[in-house]
C-alpha cells in the first residue's frame, strides 16, 4: 500500500525509498519467516521485530500527531529522525544476517523452485535469488541510509527555522 | 571581448573571466576554456546561457558553430556564459563498441565452452538446430551493430558520460549472459520447426528493414554531424517516427518467437519500453521543432 501511495502521489516520498524498505519487509516476514521455520527460533529475529517495531511505533505516532492535531512535539520530531541512525544498522544487520542464515534450509527445502525442462525454457532458483538479495543490500543499504541523514538535515533545520 | 563565466550557483568560474576575439566562435571559447582550466577538455563543457531566476525555461545550449556575437544581446561587447562540467566523457563510439562487445563474446562462449558443468549438469548435451542459428542471428546482430557504430551512425553529440559505460555494459553484457544461458542450456526445449522458421525469417526481415532505416537517418546529416534535427522520410518513416526502434523492437520479437525463453521475453519488453520512451522523446521534439509536423503525424 505504502509503496502504491507513493506511486500515485498520494504521498511525497519517493518509490526509491519506499519500494526497499517495503520489499525487505514482505520479503522477510513471508519470503523467509514464514516459509522457513528453522530460521524462527534464531536470536536475530529477536532484533529485528525490535528495531522494526520501535521505528514504526515512532513513525505512525507521529504521523498520527499530525493528523489528530496538526503538528508534533519537536522531541517527538527529533526522535523520528534519529532512532534511524541506530535503529538501520541493527535492522539491516538482522535482516541480512537472517537471510545469510537461513541459506542451508532455502537450499535443502527447494522450496519456490522452478525447474528445467519446460516449454518456457524457464527456471528460478529461490537459493540463488536470495544471494542476489543479499547482493542488492551492498549498494541498497547506503542509498537508503544516505537518504535518511538528507531527509533528517531538511526536517530537523526546517523546524530549528520555524 | 570579454566573457564572463559563472557556475549555475552564480560564482566566478574563471577569475577575471576570458578575452576573446570579436569574431570568436562558441568553438574558440572552448578552447580558450580548456586552456585555462587544463582539466575541462570541449566536449565536458555544457555551456549555456544564463536564465533569470525563477524561470522555469530550458537554458539556451551554445553551439560550438555560432560566433559568440550571435548570443550578445544587441550591441554589448560582453557575455556571461554558464559552465557546467559534464564529467568525464568518452566518445558514443567507444561507449557502443564496449557496450556490444559483451553480448558478441558472452553468448558464444555459453554454445561453445562447457560452462553448465558448473552449473551442475553433465557434460554430454545434444545441441539442437535452432540452438545454432539463434548463435549465428545473435552475433550477426550484434556484429551488425558494431559495424554500424564505426560507418553508418552520425552522432549528434560526440560523447556520452563516462558512468554511462557501466551502466550500458552492465545492461547489454547482463541480459545476455541471461538470454545465452537458457537457449544454450543443456536442457532446452525447442518450439516446432515452422514456428523457429517463422521467428527468424521476420526477424532477419526486421533486421534488414532496420539496416536501410539507419541509412535513412545517416543521410539527414552531413560526416561531421552537423545538421542537426530534421525529419526522416520515406519507408517506415512515413507511419512511424522512430522506425529505426521498430525495426529493432520487431526484430528481438522474431528472435523470442524462433527461442522461447522468458529471459528473452523479459529482454524485449525491456528493451522495448526503453525504446519507447525514447521514441516518444523524439516525437515530441520533432513536434516542437517542426510545427507542421504534427498536421500529417
Amino acid at each position: 500500500m505504502e509503496i502504491l501511495h507513493g506511486l500515485i502521489g498520494l504521498v511525497r516520498s519517493p518509490v526509491s525509498s519506499t519500494l526497499p524498505q517495503i520489499g525487505s519487509r514482505l520479503y522477510l516476514t513471508w519470503g523467509i519467516l514464514w516459509s522457513f521455520p528453522e530460521i524462527r527460533t534464531h536470536i536475530l529475529v529477536t532484533s529485528l521485530v525490535i528495531s522494526w517495531a520501535i521505528t514504526e511505533i515512532i513513525r505512525y505516532s507521529f504521523f498520527g500527531m499530525k493528523e489528530a492535531f496538526g503538528f508534533a512535539p519537536s522531541w517527538h520530531l527529533w526522535l523520528r529522525y534519529s532512532t534511524f541512525l541506530v535503529l538501520y544498522p541493527t535492522g539491516i544487520s538482522s535482516e541480512v544476517g537472517l537471510i545469510y542464515f537461513a541459506l542451508p534450509y532455502i537450499k535443502a527445502s527447494e522450496k519456490y523452485c522452478f525447474r528445467m525442462p519446460n516449454k518456457w525454457n524457464f527456471s528460478f532458483d529461490y537459493f540463488y535469488a536470495a544471494i542476489l538479495a543479499l547482493g542488492i543490500y551492498v549498494p541498497g543499504s547506503p542509498h537508503l541510509y544516505h537518504y535518511m541523514l538528507g531527509q533528517r538535515k531538511r526536517a530537523l533545520s526546517k523546524s530549528k527555522k520555524e | 571581448m570579454k566573457v564572463t563565466l559563472v557556475s549555475r550557483s552564480g560564482r566566478e568560474f574563471i577569475k577575471g573571466g576570458l578575452e576573446l576575439n570579436d569574431s570568436a566562435t562558441v568553438a574558440d571559447l572552448q578552447e580558450a576554456i580548456h586552456k585555462r582550466t587544463k582539466k575541462f577538455y570541449p566536449s565536458r563543457q555544457r555551456l549555456t546561457l544564463p536564465v533569470p531566476s525563477g524561470s522555469r525555461e530550458r537554458p539556451v545550449i551554445l553551439n560550438y558553430k555560432k560566433s559568440l556575437k550571435d548570443y550578445c544581446d544587441g550591441n554589448e561587447n560582453t557575455l556571461t556564459i554558464v559552465f557546467k562540467d559534464l564529467g568525464p566523457q568518452v566518445s558514443y563510439r567507444t561507449l557502443f563498441f564496449f557496450e556490444y562487445l559483451g553480448p558478441l563474446i558472452l553468448y558464444p562462449v555459453f554454445y561453445y565452452f562447457p560452462v553448465y558443468k558448473y552449473f551442475g549438469y553433465e557434460e554430454k548435451r545434444v545441441i539442437h538446430p535452432v540452438q545454432t542459428y539463434a548463435l549465428y542471428y545473435w552475433c550477426f546482430h550484434y556484429f551488425k551493430r558494431i559495424m554500424e557504430t564505426f560507418f553508418i551512425h552520425r552522432f549528434s553529440h560526440a560523447t556520452s558520460p563516462l558512468s554511462n559505460v557501466f551502466r550500458n555494459c552492465a545492461y547489454y553484457w547482463t541480459f545476455g549472459s541471461y538470454i545465452a544461458y537458457y537457449v544454450n542450456h543443456p536442457l532446452y526445449t525447442p518450439v516446432s520447426d515452422l514456428q523457429m522458421k517463422i521467428g527468424f525469417g521476420f526477424g532477419i526481415v526486421c533486421q534488414l528493414a532496420n539496416f536501410y532505416c539507419h541509412i535513412i537517418l545517416k543521410n539527414l546529416r552531413s560526416p561531421d554531424g552537423s545538421g542537426g534535427y530534421q525529419i526522416p522520410r520515406g519507408f517506415l518513416f512515413n507511419i512511424v517516427t522512430c522506425a529505426n526502434y521498430t525495426t529493432e523492437i520487431y526484430q528481438w520479437l522474431g528472435f523470442n518467437i524462433a527461442t522461447q525463453t522468458v529471459a528473452g521475453y523479459v529482454f524485449l519488453v525491456v528493451a522495448t519500453s526503453i525504446m519507447t520512451n525514447w521514441a516518444l522523446a523524439k516525437h515530441r521534439r520533432l513536434k516542437k521543432v517542426f510545427f507542421f509536423y504534427l498536421s500529417n503525424y
